[in-house]
């Protein structure tokens, strides 16, 4: 009942964190991930305003790197069910690009969990963010090797 | 034998296609991306990293006909 999804239409976020209630469990812990308009340079502090993204994916490698990340998760953490699902495409400001839920019988592995989930996918999951400015555009490379 | 290249994001941009099919005497996996960096020079100014058959796999990965390597800038999901 885990899954990982890639979409180009809008998440709603909702019907990804309720799609799973499992009788055994007690809270779901849901990241909403979303566009953000401003970013602040760590090193030279100067404010970036973002006008969209785009994103794009290695889609059947980036599902089953995702699927691996839930196994990994499972055996790490007491948790019963994990639900992700990453937009592709133009995003604008605000829309949700990533959803991970994390359901458990007790709210402290989830919430551990969707942390760990989360830090992983953005090492390892061959997706790519391009941002785009008002005076130009980049594709986002990290600086973490997978 | 002949070997896909997939390129995404960046590498695509870059590269000017997605898609490249390339006859190849044996090769690594490593070698055929140093092959593609020196078609494309701009591309070594990327971190790359790679995958075999949607797997990331080892430099040292001997290729195989029909195989597909991806060549794609460190990820940037989430």
């Amino acid at each position: 009942m885990d899954f990982a999804e890639i979409t180009a239409t809008p998440i709603d976020v909702t019907s990804v964190c309720r799609r799973v209630v499992p009788p055994e469990c007690g809270a779901t812990v849901t990241l909403d991930g979303y566009a953000r308009r401003f970013t602040r340079d760590k090193t030279s502090g100067d404010v970036r305003e973002t006008k969209y993204l785009v994103y794009e994916a290695y889609e059947p490698m980036a599902i089953k790197e995702m699927e691996k990340l839930i196994a990994a998760a499972k055996e790490q953490f007491a948790i019963s069910h994990v639900g992700i699902v990453h937009r592709t495409g133009k995003l604008e400001i605000g829309e949700t690009s990533v959803v991970i839920s994390v359901a458990a019988p007790h709210r402290r592995p989830a919430f551990e969990a969707c942390e760990w989930l989360i830090k992983e996918l953005k090492r390892t999951v061959p997706i790519w963010k391009k941002e785009v400015y008002a005076d130009g555009e980049e594709w986002v490379e990290t600086d973490a090797a997978a | 034998m002949t070997v896909k290249v997939l390129f995404f994001g960046a590498t695509a941009e870059v590269a000017g296609t997605r898609l490249l099919e390339i006859q190849t005497p044996d090769i690594t996996a490593q070698g055929l991306t140093t092959k593609i960096v020196n078609e494309h020079p701009e591309l070594a100014r990327h971190k790359l990293l790679f995958s075999v058959n949607e797997e990331y796999v080892p430099g040292d990965t001997q290729l195989r006909d029909g195989d597909q390597l991806g060549i794609f800038t460190a990820v940037s999901g989430g």
